[in-house]
């Protein structure tokens, strides 16, 4: 039987959005395809976590207050954390997790948090508290050799910069900075984003891309995944698509 | 002058409306504040005005409160309704003053949005402020929790009237600390009930001291965060209980308070915890005990919260729930229930829901007993489908009907036990539908 190693980074502390849900999705996409998926948890106080022995590296987005607490506890794994995204272990971070793996995130205040800088981009909050990217949002992406439609929501203050390879282009919505045209950021092992809803609910295709990365990784042999019944996930993407964006542009 | 005079107006416009059938909702304050934006510091209060704010209970327990006063033969003004910001509150007071603007009562209370409470009191003397419970609530609309407990903590640091509390929550807790000046506050505490657990099974907020940033310690979760909670490195979470509940014997419908038997009409846990805070209030203002008990016995929620109907012979609990908290205490009536039944599920995205349903996968939908049946509706009927999937449950038992007139009809296609929870836009909508079921079926 197949196995995947999930780690899931601060479950407490990075829990705002309902990110969990994307574990959720993972595991059951997986199970119905019977590759036991095992999840274990590291938060502050826990034993340092071998980050190399996981297949996949999740971490979701939380409060200012929370965000900050842990940043520092972040920092001292920032060696193991690098050998890992080296290694191509898979790195799926949502929100405030993105931000944490760019270079610094600069609070309202100016104060500056600083991030693992594993990735160039760097994260500026808006100098308004009260101005936020909140709202349904649809991005275009070219995943594996696939271009599709991702649905979520974001809600963020901060304005990312500095993004080469983002993750999508913005159809709907703000993106990383207000009324940009891009969002998150890719890598071919690496999603990170600001789409909560949680991102793989209504995104079946990027579960299974995220799903199908890791076993290739894994067991160094490219396979096709079981079929699955997504009936209510077309639906809803079809029903919301008609909602958030003008049929000529579809 | 000018106050007193717009008061008048007012009167005359609400005399007005009256005539003509209408209720006018919050226009009377709209209107007033904006001539007048001070207006409610203007109105003549000469008796105790006693404030609830919460995420989830605001509207039961400020009416709970309302209703054993009244049992104790006191006159009370209360924003029954629900009209909880400035201008509801507001509108309310135009209604019910003399047209001097004089407020007869022997007690105000009053239900306030916890971001309202700064600003309507700082307007109003405020004799007893209740605090329930801090809980997600609509994210893209009210912000982090934090920033509302922030907000509440900056008012109350000048505060010097009664404060309430839920020892239980340690959010609230928190408040207590606001003003060290201040020895009145009291706080209410419940013991387990019998399905507490050791570890919590739904999301929650304040997992660390707010004193000293430890890790906090739990000895149970009755739900949510919620339960008896210590800080292993301060003194956080040792205050002394103003009021106890011990015996919670939910099935039985009573729990004992500091000795006192009461019983109840509804058999949720979070129904207990607000009816602490009424009986702190209650020994605050030595209404008698005996008022008390029969006032909590009688006391019947709104439409549509916890309410129990029975539409075509087939037995029906609907329940509102419009975050996370409100729905895992909906579904714990499911897991708590034996028997066989099929839940309906409304959930909407329109401006007063929130526009964000993330929130829905923070419900715990685990083990909800024998659950046989499960349709969802409202706008987002997919992404609640696709919810509850995810927890495991035969796609074949599972419908998503975005028409909420056909999804009821096929809820009552069975005689089975009905669970229906709705959020907030979902839940009169819903209701009227059933209602209309029984009745066309009547006939």
């Amino acid at each position: 039987m197949k196995e995947i190693r999930i780690l899931y980074l601060y479950p407490d502390m990075l829990e705002l959005y309902g990110d969990y849900g994307n574990l959720q999705v993972l595991k059951y996409r997986m199970e119905k395809r019977d590759i036991q998926v095992i999840i274990d948890r590291y938060s502050i106080g826990d034993p340092k976590p071998d980050f190399l022995s996981y297949d996949l590296i999740f971490a979701g987005g939380g409060a200012d207050n929370e965000q900050s607490i842990l940043a520092k506890d972040l920092l001292q794994y920032e060696e193991e954390i690098k050998e890992a995204v080296r290694q191509k272990v898979f790195f799926l971070l949502i929100c405030g997790a993105y931000q944490l793996f760019g270079k610094y995130y600069k609070g309202v205040e100016g104060n500056i948090i600083p991030g693992l800088a594993i990735f160039d981009y760097y994260t500026e909050a808006s100098t308004d508290r009260t101005k936020r990217c909140i709202g349904n949002i649809v991005i275009e992406v070219n995943i594996g050799e696939k271009q599709t439609k991702v649905i979520g929501f974001e809600n963020h203050g901060g304005q990312t910069h500095g993004i080469t390879t983002p993750f999508g282009k913005v159809l709907f919505g703000n993106g990383n900075q207000f009324k940009d045209t891009q969002e998150g950021f890719f890598l071919p092992h690496v999603i990170a984003t600001y789409l909560h809803g949680p991102l793989l609910a209504k995104n079946p295709e990027i579960a299974d891309y995220v799903i199908s990365t890791c076993l290739t990784r894994k067991y160094e042999e490219k396979m096709d995944l079981l079929k699955l019944d997504d009936e209510l996930e077309e639906k809803c993407r079809k029903q919301l698509l008609v909602r958030f964006i003008p049929v000529e542009k579809q | 002058m000018r106050d007193t005079l717009i008061i008048l107006l007012m009167k005359i416009a609400n005399f007005i409306l009256k005539i003509l059938g209408k209720q006018g909702g919050n226009v009377l304050g709209k209107i007033a504040k904006k001539l007048s934006p001070n207006i409610l510091s203007t109105f003549n209060i000469n008796c105790p005005v006693i404030a609830v704010t919460a995420t989830n209970g605001k509207t039961m327990t400020n009416n709970a409160i309302a209703s054993m006063l009244r049992q104790a033969g006191k006159h009370v003004i209360c924003n029954t309704e629900g009209n909880n910001m400035e201008t509801g509150i507001l509108s309310m007071f135009l209604k019910t003053c003399s047209l001097t603007g004089k407020l007869k009562a022997d007690y105000i209370c009053l239900e306030v949005d916890e971001s309202y409470v700064p600003i309507v009191f700082s307007k109003i003397h405020l004799d007893t402020l209740i605090v329930l419970d801090f809980f997600r609530d609509q994210l893209d609309r009210n912000g982090e929790v934090e920033s509302l407990i922030l907000k509440l903590e900056e008012f109350l640091k000048t505060y010097q009237g009664n404060l309430i509390l839920n020892q239980d929550d340690p959010n609230v807790v928190r408040l207590g600390y606001a003003n060290p000046q201040n020895s009145k506050v009291y706080y209410f505490h419940a013991e387990a009930y019998c399905h507490a657990t050791k570890e919590i099974t739904e999301a929650g907020e304040g997992k660390f001291c707010p004193l000293c940033k430890t890790r906090l310690m739990y000895d149970y979760y009755q739900y949510s965060h919620i339960g008896k909670f210590h800080c292993p490195n301060c003194e956080y979470g040792k205050q002394e209980s103003y009021v106890t509940a011990s015996n919670i014997d939910l099935e039985g419908k009573e729990f004992i308070a500091n000795g006192i038997p009461f019983t109840m009409q509804s058999e949720s846990i979070y129904v207990v915890y607000n009816f602490l805070a009424v009986i702190s209030v209650a020994n605050l203002y030595h209404i008698d005990i005996e008022d008390v008990q029969k006032a909590l016995s009688t006391f019947e929620l709104n439409k549509g919260r916890l309410e129990k109907l029975t539409i075509q012979g087939v037995p029906t609990i609907i329940n509102l729930a419009k975050n996370p908290t409100g729905s895992n205490v909906s579904l714990r009536l499911l897991r708590e229930d034996p028997e066989p039944k099929e839940l309906l599920f409304v959930l909407n995205d329109k401006i007063a829901d929130g526009f964000d349903v993330s929130w829905i996968w923070d419900i715990n939908f685990n083990e909800l007993g024998q659950v046989q049946r499960i349709i969802t509706s409202g706008t987002r009927a997919y992404d609640m489908a696709i919810r509850i999937k995810t927890s495991g449950y035969p796609i074949n038992i599972i419908e998503a009907e975005l028409d909420l007139n056909k999804a009821v009809h096929k809820l009552y296609q069975t005689n089975v036990k009905k669970y229906i929870i709705a959020n907030y836009t979902a839940l009169e909508p819903t209701r009227k539908e059933i209602l209309t079921l029984e009745k066309e079926l009547g006939k």
